[in-house]
């Protein structure tokens, strides 16, 4: 039976379609938000159907746009950028790159993959509970999230739903983590030495140390988070608080505690994102250039330097918080270090193309598309990565024009990349390269159309995370920012259709691909 | 046991060390600022349940993996009854709690994986004894 | 080919918005603001720099080596590059990461000043007040049971406390124009976060701790205080004001609201 395979590259094409589930669906909800925050009064007969208590005859409440906003950033982080890239194309093709037969625990694999499915069914039942989804966010900051119903709709057994979510998907990870790593281990083909492994089985083995380590306190920190809501304990709630007129009987809690917690895992968890596509596109620029990766063990080093340094940076998501100005010295300096090793993988990108004989294949426009975002993403982390400045950009617009360039597109792109790339090995056809062609051109106008504006809304000052800008007088100088943002993710949402059609009608009419059609030289290739 | 195995569980052991070094540093922290600490009392035959796993871990290297199943269920069985006894509203106990029901699901995990491959899941289960005695300690000594 | 005009052509176009006046930063109206603003241009130029360098080189890499036929030729590693450009990123990094630190330490790392004016500040969901210590210099006791929000008692100043008897409480911020100001920052159920443009400055309230926050304003004017912290529903309404006035004004308004001051 298919569906419980235990066949490492079912389980990948698995992770694939859950993954792509899932960013259509993340997608679709940033529509609706966008389409809020420009017409916060008009009443929509489809939100009324959707949401009936959120959205009565038509309004969208403030309460639902947070609930959006919250699920879009959840499914995006986790179901997507954490699910893609590693499980997805790591399942398949790790093994096939080492010259494994399988993952070494081939139900482990299986287990963690129903797992990853239980979590995200957990997360959708949000939706549907009396008071819908949470609006706490991603991050989800107690005490609003750790009071119950009382902090707002969603904020009962939607958070609650949240927060169990979130644990099942740590509990897969670590399975999954556990699995990639005693792979690369044990089951490298005789003679093969860590240095002679590709760099994305790279992106893949240090990926999955990184989830060891962060996935394994994300976990406890959510039990925690959980107990305060539902057993009375006090780990992150503090003594004297009264919501909503009620006091509440709590003592000596931290806020900041969970804050620590979470970021410990929250920074790492964005590298989890990025490196299984750093490998991808450290590949693809390669093949398509005609030449070794340049300084391949500088590259692997590097991601051992990013997956180390990634776990003492964290809080440079603290800046603002309250925590010692003094560690925040510190924890600048580290931010800025960590950041030298992405900008060495930037050089060794452009000195791989270097001199070489470029092919403009679908796959190789979007690590081209790749490294250009990395750039612009990466480089107003020179910004925020200094507490001095973060004091003005924190939780503003300019933050999410940051992340979402470096975090989620760029490593929407490297899937993309992937996904043209390894096609014809996956489904022995090819995506068709036209199509992929014009779905990239198109796309990579989109990304900088929507993202590159919200920096300039970030430099007015305009706080994230609002439903509308109503309120406020300062605000109304970005109402045209915000339309034109609007207006270009309408269309680089409809422009991914281009990519949907391509991907399923390729599978059966796809061109049909010969055995190594990229004149690669790695095993998935050549081995047969 | 072959090297898969062995390098599982000694990643397994790496995940599980560190779920438990967040609960202490968290603990840790907790104390220090919430002025609220007040340290559990263990009586002194949750003290004696610290030979459980190492008497386990001893029966497994004699060979006689059913004594150590029992030794350790012993030991879970112990443990949710200390779980019964401890109050969620008072924030030592409440991380006491955690820790022995984190600890209680690695030991019925433990006993579970003993019954099922034997010795060769003996590796996983030395060190759930050994978790559980830095646990006790933790409480006894520390807090 | 296509790619690397493209490449350039969107680089030109982000480089191009940072000429429009329109979106940017609003007036600067303090020496930690200009200074902010000051380091912030350095920033700025730094990554343009290295903005336009990496973007340009990334598209002239790919239309002086698209395919014609030719034969490779480029080099696949030299330590002597990789030593070069790591320390070279070091420095700059590192360099930036210390020149921003002067502005950081002006807000959080100096003492108070003895002559500070000290208003403590007080969130909850969704809204802002402040209390001033009035004619003694001294804020009351506090007592969460006495909060009474309808009554015009949101801190819950106790009673019986003499040193509450003339303390001061408003809707609106007001401070006198020159003269160092020390908030303290409290919430009295989740995080919230206090935010002035043009001052430059935020922080998080958080509940459970009173966090300091200093600035002397030098201009005269109204400005806008947005909620900066998710906290709920009413987040993006959580509205309040700063009015920086002149010592006159400033001292004439504070007369007239300590005689309005019903003790509670
Ligand atoms: C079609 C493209 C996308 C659009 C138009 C979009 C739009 C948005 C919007 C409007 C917000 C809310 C901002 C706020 O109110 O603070 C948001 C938040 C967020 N987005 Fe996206 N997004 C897109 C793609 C992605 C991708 C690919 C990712 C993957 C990383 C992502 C991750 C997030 C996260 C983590 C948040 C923060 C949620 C929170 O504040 O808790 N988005 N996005
Ligand atoms: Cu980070
Ligand atoms: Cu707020």
């Amino acid at each position: 039976m298919t569906l419980f395979s235990t066949d490492h590259k079912v389980i990948g094409k698995q992770y694939i379609g859950l993954a792509l589930f899932s960013v259509f669906l993340g997608m679709l909800l940033s529509l609706v938000m966008r389409f809020h925050l420009v017409h916060p009064d008009t009443k929509v007969r489809l939100f009324q159907m959707l949401w009936p208590e959120g959205a009565p005859g038509g309004q969208m409440t403030p309460e639902l746009y947070l609930s959006l906003m919250t699920m879009h950033g959840t499914i995006m982080v986790f179901f997507v950028l954490t699910t893609a890239p590693q499980s997805g194309f790591g399942n398949y093709f790790l093994p096939l790159q080492i010259g494994a037969h399988d993952m070494a625990f081939p139900v482990l694999n299986m287990l963690s993959f129903w797992t990853t499915v239980l979590s995200l069914v957990t997360l959708l039942l949000a939706f549907v509970v009396e008071g819908g989804a949470p609006l706490s966010g991603w991050t989800a900051y107690p005490p609003l999230s750790g009071l119950g119903k009382i902090t707002g709709p969603g904020q009962g057994l939607g958070q609650d739903l949240w927060i169990l979510s979130i644990a099942i998907f740590c509990v897969a990870s670590l399975m999954g983590a556990i699995n990639i790593i005693v792979t690369v281990i044990e089951l490298r083909a005789p003679g093969m030495g860590y240095f002679d492994m590709p760099l994305t089985c790279w992106g893949w083995f240090v990926t999955a140390l990184i989830s060891l380590f962060a996935f394994a306190v994300l976990l406890p920190g959510g039990v925690l988070l959980l107990l305060d809501r539902v057993a009375g304990t006090s780990f992150f709630i503090p003594g004297g608080l009264i919501v909503n007129d009620q006091v509440q009987g709590r003592s000596g809690g931290s806020p900041l505690l969970f804050q620590h917690l979470f970021w410990f895992f929250g920074h790492p968890e964005v590298y989890i994102a990025i490196l299984p596509g750093m490998g991808v596109i450290s590949t693809v620029l390669s093949v398509f250039s005609g030449k070794k990766v340049f300084g391949y063990k500088a590259m692997a080093v590097a991601m051992l330097a990013i997956g180390g340094l990634g776990f003492v940076v964290w809080g440079h998501h603290m800046f603002i918080s309250g925590m010692s100005p003094y560690s925040s010295v510190a924890f600048s300096v580290l931010t800025m270090a960590v950041g030298v090793p992405s900008a060495v993988k930037t050089f060794n990108w452009l000195a791989t193309l270097w001199g070489g004989r470029l092919r403009f294949t679908a796959a190789m426009h979007y690590a081209l598309g790749f490294v250009s975002l990395f750039i612009t993403g990466g480089i107003t982390g020179l910004v925020l990565g200094q507490p001095g400045l973060d004091i003005y950009f924190h939780d503003t617009y300019f933050v999410v024009a940051h992340f979402h360039l470096i975090m989620g597109v760029a490593a929407v792109f490297a899937i993309f990349s992937a996904l043209h790339y390894w096609f014809p090995k996956m489904y022995g056809r090819f995506l068709n390269e036209r199509l992929g062609k014009i779905h990239f051109f198109l796309t990579f106008v989109g990304v900088y159309a929507v993202f590159v504006p919200l920096h300039f809304a970030g430099f007015v000052g305009n706080p994230r995370r609002y439903p509308d800008f109503k309120e406020y007088e300062f605000l109304k100088s970005v109402t045209g920012l915000h339309m034109g943002v609007t207006h270009a993710a309408y269309f680089l949402a409809a422009v991914q259709l281009i990519f949907l059609f391509n991907y399923f009608w390729s599978q059966r009419r796809g061109a049909v691909a010969p055995g190594n059609p990229w004149g690669a030289t790695t095993r998935e290739w050549t081995d047969d | 046991m072959t090297n898969v195995a062995r390098t599982g569980q000694t990643l397994l052991v790496v995940a599980s060390s560190m779920l438990f070094a967040a609960v202490t540093s968290a603990m840790v922290v907790r104390r220090g600022i919430g002025g609220d600490w007040v340290a559990p009392e263990l009586p002194v035959c949750v003290w004696a349940t610290a030979v459980l796993g190492p008497l386990a871990s001893w029966l497994v290297l004699r060979g006689w993996v059913r004594g150590a199943v029992i030794a350790g269920g012993l030991l879970v069985v112990l443990q949710v009854l200390v779980l019964a006894e401890l109050r969620m509203a008072v924030i030592g106990e409440a991380f006491l709690s955690v820790l022995v029901g984190a600890h209680a699901l690695h030991a019925a995990a433990g006993v579970a994986a003993l019954a099922r491959w034997g010795e060769r899941a003996g590796l996983f289960w030395h060190f759930v004894g050994a978790l559980w005695i830095y646990v006790l300690f933790l409480f006894g000594v520390w807090a | 080919m296509a790619i690397a005009i493209l490449i350039a052509a969107l680089a030109g176009a982000t480089l191009a918005l940072f000429f429009q006046p329109r979106w940017w930063f609003p007036e600067a109206i303090s020496a930690h603001a200009r200074a902010y603003d000051a380091h912030f241009l350095v920033t700025l130029c730094v990554i343009g720099c290295i903005f336009v360098f990496a973007q340009g080189l990334l598209a002239w890499v790919i239309f002086r080596y698209r395919d014609r036929g030719q034969a490779v030729t480029g080099s696949d590693g030299s330590s002597a590059l990789e030593i070069a450009w790591t320390s070279a990123t070091a420095v700059i990094f590192l360099g930036l990461a210390l020149a921003g630190q002067g502005i950081w330490a002006g807000v959080h790392l100096e003492g108070s000043d003895p002559r500070a004016l000290h208003v403590e500040v007080l969130a909850k969901q969704f809204a802002w007040s402040y209390r001033y210590a009035g004619a003694d210099g001294a804020f009351g006791r506090v007592d969460v049971k006495q909060i009474d929000d309808a009554g015009g008692n949101s801190f819950g100043i106790d009673a019986k406390d003499p040193k509450g008897k003339d303390d001061l409480t408003a809707a609106v911020l007001r401070v006198p124009v020159g003269r160092p100001v020390e908030l303290h920052l409290k919430s009295r159920d989740v995080i919230h976060n206090f935010f002035v443009r043009e001052l430059r400055l935020k922080q998080d309230v958080v509940p459970g701790m009173t966090i300091p926050l200093r600035f002397t304003a030098t201009k005269t004017g109204t400005y806008e205080v947005p909620c900066s912290e998710l906290c709920g529903l009413g987040h993006h309404q959580m509205r309040s004001s700063l009015v920086v006035m002149t010592e006159e004004d400033y001292a004439a308004w504070l007369a007239e609201a300590q005689q309005k001051v019903v003790l509670p």
